[in-house]
């Protein structure tokens, strides 16, 4: 009786690992023509390709670490508000093995960072925000996640908006000048 | 039979040494014979022996008997029609779960579940560093509320040294206690 009972068990647990990673539930479960909802699917050659791009070693350190990148969206407010209860009802009822690594809860803003760590190369997590102005974000990171680099990102990116900021203005100049 | 040779019988009896005749006529003497009165106290044993080996088997034990052994045969029979479909069962869901297993783990390392939305690496680039972006924003909030929150520990002014020697009293007296109980259970 006991050998049967494990069969079923490896049988049911291999069946949940098939239900994939919490943007395809996501999408399966609530997506539909209805409602405007944006997804934006990057996989591992797309993110090696853009790691050769990159001149910022944090970033290229990222990018070849990581297996995808996933991302829904949602621009309508209603829709957007109605998306995020939705998505933390899934993640409460098929995605209960992530821990909440970060937590959220402004007058207006909400956001719940949540990770699993299978090994050191197979980890996963999940972000769900919904900003001031109504707008869904959900992200679905896996790979190797190096929080430490990824914590820097932000002043990186907003250096590099900072310096294409700066080479437009004197490009600018530069074309007022010859004008 | 003489009392002499009863007496040099049930020597023997006590010793362990008779023969199943011997017994046999020991048995005869106690159950025919008036006993005298100094076999009296032994008397009871041998007729028990005597009256026990009288009792026969009835006529339909025979029968009986081989009623009940058909009865466990049918029981058996029924176990034994099931379990090859028992194991074949088992044996279908093992191979299906390795299946599932294996073509999981196929697809883990070689596939992704999803297509790529774009072609254009710059254009991903966007997206990619957008999501990144939010994510490190949400770290970055993370560490400030949890470096505030130290800081206002460390506002209250609160003396550490003096919590932990509370905790260090209540650990030692935790441990006093259990050796207490051990002494206690040893004794």
């Amino acid at each position: 009786m006991k050998i049967y009972f494990i069969i079923l068990s490896l049988l049911f647990s291999s069946m949940n690992i098939f239900a994939g990673d919490f943007v395809t539930r996501f999408m399966e479960k609530y997506s539909d023509n209805k409602q405007e909802i944006n997804n934006v699917n990057i996989g591992r050659s797309m993110l090696e390709k853009m790691a050769n791009q990159t001149q910022d070693e944090d970033l290229k350190k990222t990018f070849n670490n990581l297996n995808s990148i996933r991302i829904i969206t949602s621009e309508s407010r209603k829709d957007s508000k109605d998306y995020f209860n939705k998505a933390q009802e899934l993640v409460s009822e098929e995605f209960a093995d992530f821990k909440e690594m970060v937590s959220v809860n402004e007058r207006n803003a909400k956001m719940n960072v949540l990770f699993k760590k299978t090994d050191e190369k197979n980890q996963e997590l999940i972000l769900l925000g919904l900003d001031a102005d109504n707008k869904l974000t959900i992200i679905s990171i896996s790979g190797k996640i190096d929080f430490d680099s990824i914590s820097k990102l932000s002043d990186t990116f907003s250096k590099e908006t900072q310096s294409e900021i700066m080479e437009e203005n004197i490009k600018n100049e530069v074309n007022e000048q010859n004008e | 039979m003489e009392i002499e040779q009863i007496d040099k019988l049930l020597g023997k009896y006590w010793n362990c040494e008779t023969s199943l005749e011997e017994e046999q006529l020991l048995q005869q003497f106690f159950s025919e014979n008036v006993v005298p009165d100094n076999y009296k106290n032994v008397a009871p044993l041998f007729l028990y022996t005597h009256n026990e080996q009288k009792e026969k088997l009835s006529d339909s034990f025979d029968e009986k008997l081989n009623q009940k052994i058909e009865e466990r045969q049918k029981k058996y029979i029924t176990i034994k029609l099931f379990a090859p479909a028992l194991k074949i069962a088992a044996m279908v869901a093992f191979i299906l779960a390795l299946s599932f297993s294996g073509l999981f783990w196929i697809n883990s390392t070689k596939k992704q579940h999803f297509a790529e939305t774009y072609n254009d690496p710059l254009a991903a680039y966007k997206e990619a560093t957008l999501a990144l972006d939010k994510l490190s924003l949400a770290l970055q909030k993370s560490e400030k509320a949890s470096l505030e929150t130290l800081v206002q520990l460390n506002e209250l002014n609160v003396d550490w040294d003096f919590i932990d020697s509370l905790n260090m009293e209540i650990y030692k007296n935790e441990e006093e206690i259990e050796l207490k109980e051990e002494q206690n259970l040893k004794l």
